[in-house]
């Protein structure tokens, strides 16, 4: 794969280092290069995103506990 | 030089939908796991070790115990090889002060009651996690250029992180690419394999009943975990 180069604020490159820690991204460009290509791919992709809901919540805390998680 | 990037709770699914081809390889598909009762982590990587079911004896210990298992390398295939190098195995030398927080803050998720304490525990947990994943997938590098004749690295992200955040694609699909570099990273033959997969339950994630296999030089059809052990000693 051949690489280009952009500019972007000094601004936006600091907050994306101080998130580093809790992404797994290892590095300011992947984390770049990974959020672009997302929402490059978004035009027509309508899954939506879950959240959080109690029963849900219920129904995996037993599985986990059965698959010796939760002692 | 054999290596096998064992990777807990990677799902057939989303490895097809992220396409993660180099995770894929020439041949891949799903494991059978139908012999369990429950496709639980400790019981799995231990069969495939030793290439029996182990499900008995692991469930003998109990819920808690069972997570301190430390098989003898003389009743594993990993015997067969002169310097072999596992990281951080279930059942073999699993770090268990990593994964035993990794439960109690799980634990202490369901055990708080705001969504607000849950999101805080949440992130502690996902920090957790891929802290780890960032010193295992360190490790793992630097041994491929070792002297060793076999190479096994475990990585439990996709399952810790999982568990409580399955239904994040974009959480998903990042450790999906991050383990697939890794894949594309080796120059060697290799084997991924995974205990089980994962399915989604809203934001959460439990273990499917079916585990990934890939190779890039033959196709296994749906080989049980206990296949392994002989698969990988034909290999030598």
């Amino acid at each position: 794969m051949e690489y280009g180069e952009i500019k972007i604020p000094k601004e936006i490159i600091s907050k994306i280092e101080a998130r580093l820690e809790e992404t797994g991204f290892e590095s300011v460009d992947k984390y770049v290069t990974f959020v672009l290509e997302e929402v490059i791919k978004e035009v027509g992709d309508d899954e939506p995103e879950e959240v959080f809901s109690e029963e849900d919540e219920k129904k995996v805390k037993e599985r986990l506990r059965a698959l010796g998680y939760l002692d | 030089m054999i290596t096998v990037l064992a990777i807990d709770a990677l799902e057939y699914t989303l490895v097809e939908k992220f396409d993660c081809n180099n995770l894929k390889q020439k041949y891949y598909g799903k494991t059978n796991i139908s012999e369990f009762s429950e496709p639980r982590t400790m019981v799995l990587w231990s069969s495939f070790m030793t290439g029996k079911n182990m499900e008995k004896e692991i469930l003998a210990k109990g819920d808690k115990e069972m997570w301190n298992t430390r098989l003898d390398i003389k009743d594993t295939f990993f015997d067969q090889f002169e310097n072999p190098k596992i990281i951080d195995l279930p059942g073999f030398n699993y770090i268990t002060d990593q994964h035993d927080q990794e439960r109690k803050l799980l634990k202490e998720f369901f055990d708080v009651q705001s969504e607000e304490e849950k999101d805080q525990v949440r992130v502690e947990y996902n920090n957790l996690a891929f802290e780890h994943h960032r010193k295992i997938k360190e490790e793992f590098i630097e041994v491929l250029e070792a002297d060793h004749d076999f190479i096994l690295g475990y990585f439990s992200v996709a399952d810790v992180i999982g568990h409580l955040n399955f239904g994040n694609r974009t959480m998903m699909k990042m450790i999906y690419k991050d383990l697939d570099e890794i894949a594309g990273s080796l120059k060697n033959q290799f084997i991924v394999l995974s205990d089980h997969g994962m399915e989604q339950i809203g934001i959460f994630g439990d273990h499917s009943n079916y585990g990934f296999w890939s190779t890039d030089f033959k196709d296994l059809d749906n080989p049980g975990i206990t296949d392994f052990a002989e698969i990988i000693r034909e290999m030598r």
